[in-house]
């Protein structure tokens, strides 16, 4: 049986509710934690880069102000004043020694103009320029007393600062800016730091910028050396506009890229640095933990999944036993049904139900068979019964045909035999006449006497003919009286006048059974087998007859009639009980047909058996009585 | 010496007469009649000893002229003559109407006319 459509199996019913009430739950749990884990996150990550940021401002202007104060231990040492050009520039080689990041250091005079001029790529005789207006000199001179700015590519590739601060003249009171030392130094070593602290192989990068954006220093130094080196719009944009001195927050970039960024402000420098994070990265515990949750509900589907299963195998196992059972039942077989668990539930319950009505199904079917072998017995009982009366009704409607043709024959016979007796009994009262008068005259010739006692023989002959027609034709009531079998026959033997050459042979049956027949007609019949027998022994030869009675079975006799004559050919046996045949020259071919009719109308049977050479035996079988 | 009178009702004139001649040789004196009215008024006028009759005849039944002829003579031989089987109904019929006999054709001779005479001695008186 195909399972329904749109109901499913009971098993896969179960897993689903099983899973959707465990699964829901621990899913809507875990979105949260998960949810919960990122806000912390992101606001740890957030805290964490600002820190960095404002860290690392630190470290910068600590970087640019080592460089000032080195320029300032070299302004303000007593004796620089002093010192000529010559001096002056042994002192700024020395400098630039120590320095590696110092490019270029020059010393201004009073004017702005450059007196003293040493760098590393700038050769022996540098140019001197005049810098009165510019702000290297100005500022140092004013009251600020120093410059840092200017911001450059230096030689169009690393970023550059222009130091610059006031030669101080101790030797007057108060002291009296006399020039101005100023120095380019590269920034590099800060792109270096950045690169140590945040790692090219790690997800965090951090830059320093300024609020233009122009890039300073880049923890990806590749950032730096790009001809346009700049940070991305986005941040730049963000960065450029903040007015707080540190701050961070989630922003996306044009590629979709979601970031978290920090800043932290160098108000002295009004230099910006910042920290970023991709999303992922600072997202990636709450990513695993995702996963690890995902995982579980993974464990968490699979064990529901095997659990169900088994549970519901367990559940529905008595259930498809019975539906087999059912099956089983469906297709008629009662015997071998699957065992049926009775548990103590409502399967149990279900499972005791199933087998009450396979039983009561059994036992109806069982009846229902019955009914119907009754039925089949009774139809074929029926159609017996309705062949046997058809075969009654034919065998009536035979002997009504039979009776009437013999009703036919026994009118016709009458009329004739009563005509032809007529002439019969003048030609025999002639040749009596005949006879007695030739007597009377002395002896006859004796052909005459001969051809008289033809006559006489041939009258006797169709006499007899005649007799036997209206006898067989005859219509008459039986008349049963109730006789000794035996006693009878031997009666009907001794009057018989057999001839001389035939002996007769009795064997009697001791119980001598009683008979109820009419006695005419059974000696007619029995006188016709007598005589048969007597005529196929003829002379000289001769013969025994034997007439014997024999009791085949309770409620009947049988008289057997035996000659030893020439036997009856089997093809002649099957006819001579029917009425004019005859294999005499002169015969009716009534004498078995009438020995048949007074046996049927007795209720009983005749057959006849024979081997040629042998002889012949007629059966006789009469119904007994009490 | 008186012979006796037979008369024979048939309506077969071969048979009568044939009948009539045999008798006439054992020494009977026979007259005939060819049917059944012929029949009574011949034994009206000839008062025969015996009457021999076929039961069937053109114009009457045998019986019918034996009970006629019984009415008249209670003496009278009546034997009735027949060409076929008479069940015992019949021939009980017969024997109340006053028939003495029943011959079947044909007949033996013989037997026939010693019967007769058998008969007919019963009612002759004895001297």
């Amino acid at each position: 049986m195909a399972p329904s459509r749109n109901r499913g199996k009971l098993a896969y019913k179960l897993l689903f509710w099983f899973l959707l009430i465990s699964l829901v739950p621990m899913g809507f749990v875990g979105w949260h934690l998960v949810n919960i884990t990122q806000q912390s996150l992101r606001k740890e990550t957030l805290a964490m880069q600002e820190s960095l940021a404002v860290g690392f401002s630190d470290t910068v202007y600590k970087y640019v102000t080592t460089f000032r104060n080195v320029l300032n231990e070299t302004a303000g040492l007593d004796d620089f004043v002093s010192m000529n050009a010559g001096k002056q520039r042994q002192y700024l080689n020395r400098i630039l020694l120590v320095h590696f990041a110092i490019m270029e250091s020059s010393v201004l005079d009073a004017n702005g103009i450059e007196v003293v001029r040493v760098g590393r790529f700038l050769g022996p005789h540098p140019d001197l320029r005049d810098l009165r207006n510019e702000e290297i000199f100005t500022a140092a001179m004013g009251p600020r007393g120093q410059f840092i700015g200017r911001l450059e590519r230096f030689q169009g590739l690393y970023p550059a600062v222009t130091l610059s601060v006031p030669i101080m003249d101790q030797r007057v009171s108060p002291p009296k800016a006399v020039g101005v030392v100023s120095a380019r130094v590269s920034l590099n070593g800060l792109s270096t730091m950045l690169e140590m602290e945040f790692p090219s192989s790690g997800k965090s990068q951090a830059a320093v910028m300024t609020r233009d954006g122009f890039l300073i220093a880049h923890s990806d130094r590749r950032e730096i050396y790009r001809p346009d080196a700049r940070m991305p719009a986005e941040i730049e944009k963000v960065l450029s506009t903040q007015d707080n001195m540190k701050g961070g927050g989630e922003l996306t970039l044009g590629n979709g890229k979601r970031l978290l960024g920090a800043f932290s402000l160098i108000d002295k420098l009004d230099w910006i640095v910042y920290v970023q994070q991709p999303l992922e990265a600072a997202y990636q515990t709450a990513s695993e933990m995702k996963a690890q949750i995902f995982r579980v509900l993974i464990w968490v589907v699979l064990f529901t999944a095997l659990l169900s299963l088994a549970v519901a195998g367990h559940i529905t196992q008595p259930i498809r036993i019975l539906k087999e059972a059912a099956d089983r039942l469906g297709k008629g077989q009662f015997e071998d049904l699957p065992e049926v668990v009775t548990t103590n539930d409502e399967i149990g319950e279900l499972a005791q139900t199933f087998l009450a009505m396979s039983e009561s199904l059994k036992e109806k079917t069982g009846e229902l068979i019955h009914a119907k072998q009754e039925l089949e017995k009774f139809t074929k009982f029926l159609e017996k019964r309705v062949d046997a009366r058809t075969r009654e009704l034919k065998a009536a409607q035979d002997e009504l045909i039979k009776k009437e043709r013999l009703a036919a024959i026994g009118q016709m016979a009458s009329v004739v035999g009563h005509e032809i007796r007529n002439p019969l009994a003048v030609i025999n009262n002639s040749i009596y006449f005949i006879k007695t008068k030739l007597g009377s005259a002395g002896e006859p010739d004796a052909k005459i006497a001969k051809h008289i006692k033809i006559i006489e023989s041939e009258i006797q002959q169709a006499n007899g003919i005649i007799n036997e027609i209206l006898t067989y034709s005859r219509q008459r009531e039986l008349k049963p009286e109730h006789v000794l079998l035996n006693v009878w026959l031997e009666e009907v033997l001794s009057v018989y006048p057999f001839p001389a050459h035939v002996l007769v042979s009795k064997q009697f049956d001791p119980k001598n059974p009683a008979v109820e027949i009419d006695t005419t007609e059974m000696q007619q019949a029995v006188r016709n087998l007598i005589g048969n027998a007597a005529e196929v022994m003829p002379p000289p030869k001769g013969g025994t007859v034997t007439v014997r009675t024999v009791i085949p079975e309770p409620g009947w006799v049988r008289i057997d009639i035996v000659d030893t004559g020439s036997g009856i050919a089997p093809d002649v046996l099957d006819k001579i009980f029917a009425p004019f045949f005859t294999t005499k020259a002169r015969g009716t071919g009534l004498g078995l047909a009438v020995v048949r009719k007074v046996i049927d109308r007795h209720k009983g049977r005749v057959d006849a058996e024979s081997t040629v050479g042998v002889g012949t035996t007629f059966r006789l079988y009469l119904p007994t009585v009490s | 010496m008186k012979l006796p009178k037979l008369l024979i009702i048939d309506d077969d004139a071969h048979l009568r007469e044939s009948l009539a001649e045999v008798l006439e040789l054992d020494g009977f004196e026979c007259h005939q009649a060819g049917a059944a009215k012929d029949g009574i008024a011949a034994s009206a006028k000839l008062d025969p000893d015996a009457v021999i009759m076929d039961i069937q005849l053109p114009d009457s039944s045998g019986f019918q002229i034996c009970q006629e002829l019984r009415k008249r003579s209670k003496t009278t031989i009546l034997i009735m003559m027949t060409g076929r089987f008479l069940s015992s109904e019949e021939k009980k019929q017969g024997f109340e109407l006053g028939a003495d006999e029943y011959i079947t054709k044909p007949f033996d001779l013989a037997e026939l006319s010693a019967r007769i005479k058998q008969l007919l001695s019963r009612n002759s008186p004895k001297d």
